[in-house]
């Protein structure tokens, strides 16, 4: 990759203010993975970035390789995803996506899989009509740590391989019968066992189908911290914060 | 290679400048070094004078000498008129068009929680004490027009709810994206005027 500049689809992960005029942007690109880059004026309201450097964009970006830092030199807004700044209830579920894509993916190689995921993720958010807002994130979640490699069995206990496996190992990533599990785990119910195990296999817009009672969404997300917590070394994600912070946890 | 101890001082300082690396530090610095010793003592002095005599405005807060400051203090502007933005320096930007009488209230950002700027980090206890005490009439929200700003206006406008007071959003007319003090005084104008009611 020897090129002075180069164009790929990508989706903008995260943006901020750089300088007296400049935006600093993290892209998660098709065919280049995680790309950070600066967007020169981009904050000057006639700029001709400005329109598509902004969170939540998916784009054509045109860039010029630099010494540090590679510079948009050109961009074609795809799709602008406008509800996330609108609605001040849906803005945090996006950031939740970022922000696990962000932690999760990293290199710099092709990355069509998590692309696609997180495009589908935002428009599936943006879609009125969708019931349940965070069981997509766990779904979305769930899809984005097997894509990453990191994802908890839960095909059945670790140990034995019974399908009757209701203890939940954060540290060992998977779940076990009650003769195997040890101390460090946690107990679901057999409802929640099978929603986390359908959130994963079925494609993402299934979760407009699925419904999670109080009880299975407690312990899901009591289950996605501790693993998150473990094996990624992430406490608790900013996103989150700001949801609570908005009463919109239970 | 290394440099002189204060040298190597002098880059380091400037480098917490936004958007200054270690080579612009190292320019500055060589610059400096060249001139009079008077500039780089009054440069100095005016380091410490615009940071002693300038604070924040305990109501508003926007950059001030005094406080409350001059616009919190001016009995002739619209008591029950505020409006919302991200920076001290969007409040001297929309003081420059001339058209705006009412008060102000700074952020100091806007919802960036992955930056860590979450609500608790932005001025919004202070606004709602202050739309209550004032019997606010209208809040307009002067934001940037980017995600965040919109977010945070969107956000605001939940919170302010309970308060039964007008709320509005300023017209951009342009392509999103861009800062507020970037916009021209006529851009500017027609973005208060066209506020519309969120
Ligand atoms: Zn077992
Ligand atoms: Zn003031």
């Amino acid at each position: 990759m020897s090129e002075r500049s180069y164009k790929t689809d990508a989706l903008v992960l995260y943006s901020r203010n750089l300088g007296e005029a400049d935006r600093l942007i993290t892209l998660l690109a098709w065919e280049r993975g995680k790309i950070t880059a600066v967007a020169r004026g981009a904050r000057k309201v006639k700029s001709k970035l400005a329109a598509g450097v902004d969170l939540f964009t998916y784009g054509q970006y045109q860039f010029h390789r630099g010494r540090t830092l590679d510079l948009i030199t050109g961009q074609e807004v795809k799709e602008h995803f406008a509800a996330f700044r609108e609605d001040a209830t849906l803005y945090p579920y996006g950031l939740f996506l970022s922000e696990i894509t962000d932690r999760l993916i990293r290199s710099e190689e092709p990355c069509p899989e998590p692309c696609a995921l997180l495009l589908e993720g935002w428009r599936l958010l943006c879609d009125e009509t969708l019931p349940d807002r965070m069981l997509l994130c766990r779904a979305f979640e769930l899809k984005m740590m097997e894509l990453a490699g990191f994802c908890p069995y839960l095909q059945g206990c670790l140990q034995c391989g019974t399908p009757e496996a209701f203890f939940f190992s954060p540290r060992q990533g998977g779940l076990f019968c009650s003769q195997c599990a040890g101390g460090d785990t946690i107990k679901l119910s057999a409802g929640t066992v099978a929603l986390a195990r359908r959130l994963l296999e079925a494609p993402l817009d299934q979760v407009r189908l699925l419904r999670g009672f109080d009880l299975q969404r407690r312990e899901l997300a009591a289950s996605a911290a501790a693993f998150r917590r473990y094996h990624l070394d992430i406490g608790e994600l900013r996103s989150l914060q700001l949801l609570r912070s908005m009463n919109l946890l239970p | 290679m290394s440099f002189p101890e204060p040298l190597q001082k002098l880059i380091d300082e400037f480098c917490r400048f936004p958007g200054i690396g270690p080579k612009t530090a190292q320019r500055l610095s060589f610059f400096l070094l060249s001139r009079p010793r008077e500039e780089a003592v009054s440069l100095a002095k005016a380091v410490i004078e615009a940071k002693d005599k300038l604070r924040f405005c305990s109501q508003c807060g926007c950059l001030t000498e005094k406080d409350p400051c001059r616009y919190c203090s001016d009995p002739r502007r619209e008591q029950k008129l505020f409006c919302v933005v991200q920076e001290p320096r969007d409040v001297l930007r929309l003081e420059q068009t001339g058209h705006y009488r009412g008060l102000y209230h700074v952020l100091h950002g806007a919802l960036s929680p992955l930056d860590g700027l979450g609500p608790e980090e932005l001025r919004l206890p202070q606004l709602l004490e202050r739309l209550s005490q004032k019997e606010a009439g209208e809040l307009i929200l002067a934001t940037n027009p980017n995600v965040e700003g919109d977010a945070t206006a969107a956000y605001i406008a939940r919170l302010v709810k309970p308060l039964n007071v007008k709320v509005t959003r300023i017209a951009f007319g342009l392509p999103v994206g861009g800062d507020l003090e970037y916009a021209d005084d006529l851009t500017l104008s027609r973005a208060l005027e066209g506020r519309r009611e969120m």
